[in-house]
């Protein structure tokens, strides 16, 4: 936890992404977002799909713009740059996307792929470039016979490998991890996550680690954002998001975690969703979690919640947040809320 | 109609508006692509100095080009498509002349070719990879690399010169005789069709081939219905679309291949004028043609979406 | 677990480049004559002088002449060698095919990128021009546009070439607009690519697939084609030799010798033939459905 007064090194603030739809209609994928990021911190934001967070991750990497308020880089807003600054300084700002098959050109050889940002950087000479590259695939465990093969030649744990190695080469001080190991297979996810662990130590980095996978995020993450519906609904330290949710819906998604553990051991008490996603192109009045409530008050279809901060730095956008008869993590989950740490067990 | 159908007709009509208005931009801008200047070039070497400014008048050369296109196109609304620069003919009246002669061997092509294409298309979809089936491929992919006027001139040589079934050349008008309208026909439009029977029969065949092989399809087989039944209930009426999207396409490529079938067989069509004018640099005759034919092949398109949404109900959600 | 457990197996090698169209070539007969036949094709062309046994030009009395062991394909209605004439034609045909695709490409695969890589009212005003190109006769507008921009062979390919722009410019264009979605150009652009250099980079080599294969296609559609303008007299102009104009000639003469139209209508033939069956086989061949093997 980084509670030091320092610049955010991402600060969104009022954050909208809109997209056109048929008829005129707007999408709304995020509204209204605003949250900071402090400095080697691993920030969590967690959803459903349809949440928001992807287009909310790419907006900090600039791959969108966004269609309302602003984003800040350290405080520095990228689209007030010019267009040649902003490709400059957004080397700086990367991201590992879910499907690490799609991420790569297909025809482009593993060597070259490490070596396009360095090769659009034009900043090294072109042995130094090809050495950073080898030392990049070794240090995330790759080995440079690979450097020659061509992507479909991978595996997709070797692929993520190759992207983390890839935005390695720029020294990045922000890595977006978007659902970064969601696509692997479990035995993989755990090593790719240690991998992450250590090299936040090792170049300083920051991470916002996007996911729909609360174990994943609730054990790596310094503090937790829950989207739904474009919105931020919970925001607070990971282990007090997990350990006292505040908002109806963490609670839900605590209880839609499944749980390694025996039947007579597990919980009983699970709370289950109803109903659909609502469209975000029509979102519900008030509360947009009220839909699927099991706590609506007819005050929830009139009036957008408000935040109400239940302990310090932890805070829910719910009309009763604090008052609800909510289970709490430890109920949800005997063993994992228990005991949060930093390294991942191999069983995840 | 329904009142949905209506709207989508209406839709459809609004959105060839556009297009129209580009064709008269391209019509009237095919005299720009001539090098040098216009009325000197269509005058020809020979010409005096009072000939090529007589002809730089008629054509209304020394005006702006603004003030040109609204001329020619306020011509054109009206259904004057100015006068030929050789015979000081209308050019509508020409073009119109003509036409019958050309929308006869190409309708008659068409229907040829759908005739044709649907028992070959059927009976290689029902054998697929079998002989039959790569016999028809075969004589489909040698369709569309014959040229369509080498046929025609085959088919003179064998049944026109050597067995003197059919007439060599010349047309007849359908509205004075047509029996031996059609008969004069016949040979143009067989070769006409040749590359159509092809395109065809190449679209219905895979088109077919997926239908039969859909989930949908093979749960009917497994219901006992027999193979002739899904065949006619199911497979065609699913291919409908398809096989109206190639006519449509077809139909297009046909109204251009008729210039060289025209030229074989001695038809006063459309395709000889605009090939004569051209030699000839009588520029308003080729504009004339090409808008005519444009607005021709806009009209069979804008006939096609409509069956199209007629027959599929999707279509009319939008 | 080790982190590098999972590197640290070696990669299998794989199958080298030649090898893979060696196998294509074994698996696909078709395809190997055509290409064999192409080849030929312009090894005749460029040799034309020392394959042709007699000048094209060249006339003698003895005209209309039937096939005999002097004139391997008979003579012409001028008595020259129709064999000579047909190898001689050989070069402009593939000038012609050739440099209408080129021009058709070059004017189609600008407009069709820019239309999807930009969308918005570019992609609509670019499309709404394509829509109305199409929907004219292209053999028609052909020949409008050699009658505005003078009758010859390149002027008629020229045509031919803007004629066949907005098909490419289409393909072009949906090809742009999917790989322009795809990760690895988002990718490019966090690490502060270019466009010009994303377009050049990314885009074009992944879309460029399909368009080989349609320009292959098209080469058979633009041979084809210059078939017909020289026949109606709009393409290569006497005296030199094409295989279309030589059919206008065996045309006129088609009472007295009939068999004159069977030499340079079968060459035309053969050849469309060879592209579209190259075309097809490398359509089959770039199918991604069937790539998983390689």
């Amino acid at each position: 936890m980084n509670a030091r007064a320092t610049t955010p090194i991402v600060s969104i603030d009022d954050v909208g992404v809109h997209f056109p739809v048929s008829r005129g209609r707007t999408l709304k994928a995020v509204d209204g977002v605003s949250l900071d990021v402090m400095p080697r911190e691993t920030f969590g934001i967690i959803g459903e799909s349809g949440s928001g967070k992807t287009t909310l991750g790419r907006a900090v990497v600039c791959l969108e713009k966004p269609s309302a308020g602003r984003i800040l880089h350290a405080g520095i807003d990228p689209y007030g740059l010019s267009s040649r600054e902003l490709r400059r300084h957004r080397r700086g700002y990367q991201v590992i996307f879910q499907d690490p098959n799609a991420a790569l050109d297909p025809r482009m050889t593993i060597l070259k792929s490490i070596r396009e940002p360095m090769d659009v950087a034009g900043e090294l000479t072109v042995p130094e470039r090809h050495n950073r590259a080898i030392e990049m695939m070794e240090r995330v465990g790759l080995s440079p016979d690979f450097a020659s093969r061509y992507p479909h030649e991978l595996s997709g744990g070797q692929k993520q490998r190759v992207c983390i190695a890839r935005v390695l080469t720029l020294r990045p001080e922000l890595i977006v991890c978007d659902e970064a190991v969601s696509a692997l297979d479990v035995s993989i996810q755990a090593d790719i996550l240690n991998l992450f662990a250590e090299l936040q130590a090792e170049f300083g980095l920051t991470y916002i680690f996007i996911t729909h996978n609360l174990g994943v995020v609730a054990h790596v993450s310094d503090r937790i954002a829950v989207m739904y519906l474009g919105r931020i609904v919970e925001i607070g330290r990971a282990e007090d998001v997990v350990g006292t949710p505040g908002h109806p819906y963490t609670e839900a998604l605590l209880s839609a975690e499944p749980v390694a553990l025996p039947a007579h051991l597990r919980g009983q008490n699970r709370v289950m969703l109803q109903g659909e996603l609502p469209s975000p192109i029509a979102p519900p009045s008030g509360c947009r979690f009220r839909t699927r409530c099991r706590f609506v008050q007819p005050i929830c279809a009139q009036t957008e919640p408000p935040w109400r901060e239940t302990t310090p730095g932890h805070a829910s956008a719910c009309h009763f947040a604090g008052e609800l008869p909510m289970m709490s993590g430890a109920e949800l989950h005997p063993l994992k809320a228990g005991q949060p740490g930093r390294t991942v067990e191999t069983g995840l | 109609m329904s009142r949905r159908t209506l709207k989508v007709v209406g839709w459809r009509l609004l959105q060839v508006v556009p297009v129209i208005v580009l064709a008269t931009f391209a019509v009237f801008g095919l005299l720009q692509l001539v090098p040098g200047d216009p009325a000197a070039v269509i005058a020809g070497e020979t010409a005096t100095a009072e000939r090529i400014a007589q002809i730089r008048e008629m054509l209304g050369l020394d005006l702006p080009l603004w003030q040109q296109y609204a001329q020619w196109l306020g011509g054109a609304v009206q259904g004057d498509l100015s006068t030929s620069l050789i015979t000081g003919l209308p050019v509508l009246d020409e073009v119109l002349r003509r036409l019958p002669n050309t929308l006869l061997i190409v309708f008659y092509a068409l229907l040829l070719a759908v005739g044709i294409s649907l028992p070959l298309g059927i009976l290689a979809a029902t054998h697929v990879d079998g002989r039959v089936d790569r016999f028809v491929t075969s004589i489909a992919s040698l369709g569309i690399t014959v040229p369509n006027f080498w046929v025609g001139m085959i088919l003179v040589g064998l049944f026109a010169l050597q067995f003197g079934w059919f007439p060599t050349t010349g047309a007849v008008s359908i509205t004075e005789d047509p029996g031996r309208a059609l008969w004069h026909a016949t040979l143009p439009a067989i070769a006409l069709a040749s590359s159509g029977i092809a395109e065809i029969t190449r679209q219905l065949r895979s088109a077919l081939i997926e239908v039969l092989s859909s989930q949908y399809v093979r749960t009917l087989h497994a219901k006992g219905l027999s193979q002739s039944l899904i065949l006619w209930k199911h497979g065609l009426k699913n291919v409908s679309l398809t096989l109206l999207t190639v006519i449509g396409l077809v139909f297009n490529r046909t109204l251009g291949a008729t210039v060289a079938i025209e030229a074989v067989f001695a038809i006063p069509g459309t395709g000889s004028l605009v090939v004569a004018s051209a030699t000839n640099k009588d520029f308003p005759v080729v504009q004339g043609v090409v808008f005519i034919l444009v607005m021709i092949v806009i009209l069979c398109n804008l006939l096609i979406d409509i069956l199209y949404s007629i027959l599929d109900p999707r279509m009319n959600k939008q | 677990m080790s982190v590098l457990s999972e590197g640290a197996v070696r990669p299998v090698p794989a199958p080298r480049r030649r090898s893979r169209f060696m196998a294509w070539m074994r698996a696909d007969t078709r395809a190997a004559a055509s290409l064999v036949f192409l080849i030929l094709l312009v090894g005749a062309s460029l040799l034309a002088n020392w394959v042709a046994p007699y000048s094209p030009l060249e006339q003698s009395m003895d005209i209309l002449a039937p096939p005999s062991a002097a004139h391997l394909l008979g003579t012409d209605d001028l008595g020259r060698d129709v064999f000579s004439r047909l190898v001689h034609g050989a070069p402009a045909s593939l000038y012609a095919s050739v440099l209408a695709v080129l021009i058709g490409t070059s004017i189609g695969l600008p407009f069709g990128v820019l239309a999807g890589y930009l969308g918005g009212w570019v992609d609509t005003a670019v499309s709404r021009v394509i829509d109305t190109i199409l929907s004219c006769p292209s053999i028609v507008l052909a020949i409008a546009v050699t009658g505005a921009l003078g009758i010859g062979l390149t002027n008629s390919m020229i045509a031919v070439g803007i004629v066949f722009s907005p098909g490419l410019a289409r393909l072009i264009r949906v090809q742009t607009m999917i790989v322009k979605g795809e990760l690895y150009v988002d990718a490019a652009r966090t690490f502060g690519m270019s466009t010009p250099r994303l377009v050049l980079r990314h885009i074009l080599p992944n879309a460029i697939q399909p368009i080989i294969v349609q320009v292959t296609l098209l080469l058979a559609t633009a041979l084809l084609a210059e078939a017909s303008l020289s026949f109606l007299g709009l393409g290569v102009q006497p005296p030199h030799p094409s295989w279309g104009q030589m059919l206008a000639r065996a045309y006129a003469y088609m009472e007295i010798a009939p068999a004159q139209m069977y030499a340079p209508g079968l060459a035309i033939m053969f050849t469309a033939l060879a592209f579209n069956g190259l075309g097809e086989s490398l359509r089959s061949q770039l199918d991604p459905t069937r790539r998983r093997s390689d």
